[in-house]
């Protein structure tokens, strides 16, 4: 490829994320060491546009547990199905400015059978006041894990609680038989 | 009994858990991979201890994380149920639980803790901010 070009088109991509407020990207495998990196960069990024104490901790920990999220469920693995350490899954996650607000969003594949699992599980939670899910949140904590979950059951009302708005989430076909792309957005 | 000492990682605390002063402390952050499996060896040691021949009078509990992610808060939630357990065969827990001043979410979670295990006695230390 001509050089210019090649810098052209790449100039093109950094303009687009930087028109959106894009301030960290990452599409790719996500195992424990590459998300604590991150952790790292988020933390210093979010630090460095100033963002207030509290709002830098709801973006570090939705960032978490979205990045784990990945790590444990993502559809696209590098590593046996059955296994719980050390873990490598594909997915991508990106945090923006958007207004005066913040806001996360991941993707990644999963299994078109889990789509309504997901949805069962997201859709109350849109409708939730944040002491309804403060109380929801706690109940879980009290009770044991619910099947298939790999932490406590308690990942996606951290991120509830954290958000500013109702999480949004979204489903999209793939080309790939049985599989259905899965995405979530936390506005901090 | 042997202490336990865990050394801190970028996502897991340190562990310093010494029986022999009745002392224990974790710090820093904790998400690791695997919560479950990061603290069940440590509830089994805390279980041992308390277990033991030669039981302890009075125990302190350091709680100095900044940061952990809700599979970590699933297991500390037990392991605070662990301690409270014991309460009640005549051992006192102190928790020492530090956290920033404006780090709400921290606050409340002690603050429930405070509330679900009201046997232990309970103090909250601010953590300067950094």
């Amino acid at each position: 490829m001509n050089p210019n070009m090649m810098y052209a088109q790449y100039r093109e991509f950094c303009e687009i994320a930087c028109k959106r407020h894009v301030i960290f990207y990452y599409v790719g495998y996500f195992s424990q060491s590459i998300i604590s990196a991150m952790a790292d960069a988020v933390r210093m990024g979010v630090e460095h546009i100033g963002a207030a104490s509290q709002t830098r901790r709801r973006l570090f920990s939705s960032f978490v547990e979205m990045a784990q999220n990945i790590v444990h469920y993502s559809a696209d693995a590098l590593t046996p199905e059955d296994r719980n350490d050390r873990e490598m899954r594909h997915g991508s996650v990106c945090i923006g400015i958007h207004g005066e607000k913040y806001f996360l969003i991941c993707a990644n594949p999963i299994k078109t059978e889990m789509a309504e699992q997901l949805r069962e599980t997201l859709e109350p939670l849109r409708t939730m006041t944040i002491d309804e899910i403060k109380a929801a949140y706690k109940k879980m904590l009290q009770s044991d894990a619910p099947e298939g979950s790999k932490g406590a059951g308690l990942g996606l009302l951290t991120m509830a609680r954290d958000a500013s708005e109702p999480l949004e989430f979204d489903f999209a076909p793939s080309r790939e038989a049985g599989i259905t792309m899965f995405y979530l957005k936390a506005t901090i | 009994m042997e202490n336990l000492h865990i050394s801190a990682t970028p996502s897991s605390p340190e562990v310093d858990f010494r029986f022999a002063e009745n002392v224990l402390s974790l710090r820093g952050e904790s998400y690791p991979e695997n919560a479950a499996a990061f603290y069940s060896g440590i509830i089994s040691s805390l279980n041992e201890y308390l277990n033991s021949e030669v039981r302890p009078q009075a125990i302190a509990l350091n709680v100095e994380l900044t940061y952990f992610n809700s599979s970590s808060t699933k297991m500390l939630f037990t392991l605070f149920g662990t301690l409270n357990d014991k309460v009640a065969n005549g051992v006192e827990v102190t928790v020492n639980w530090y956290c920033h001043e404006d780090d709400d979410t921290m606050r409340e979670f002690g603050q429930d803790l405070q509330e679900d295990f009201p046997s232990m006695k309970f103090y909250e230390h601010a953590i300067a901010d950094d």
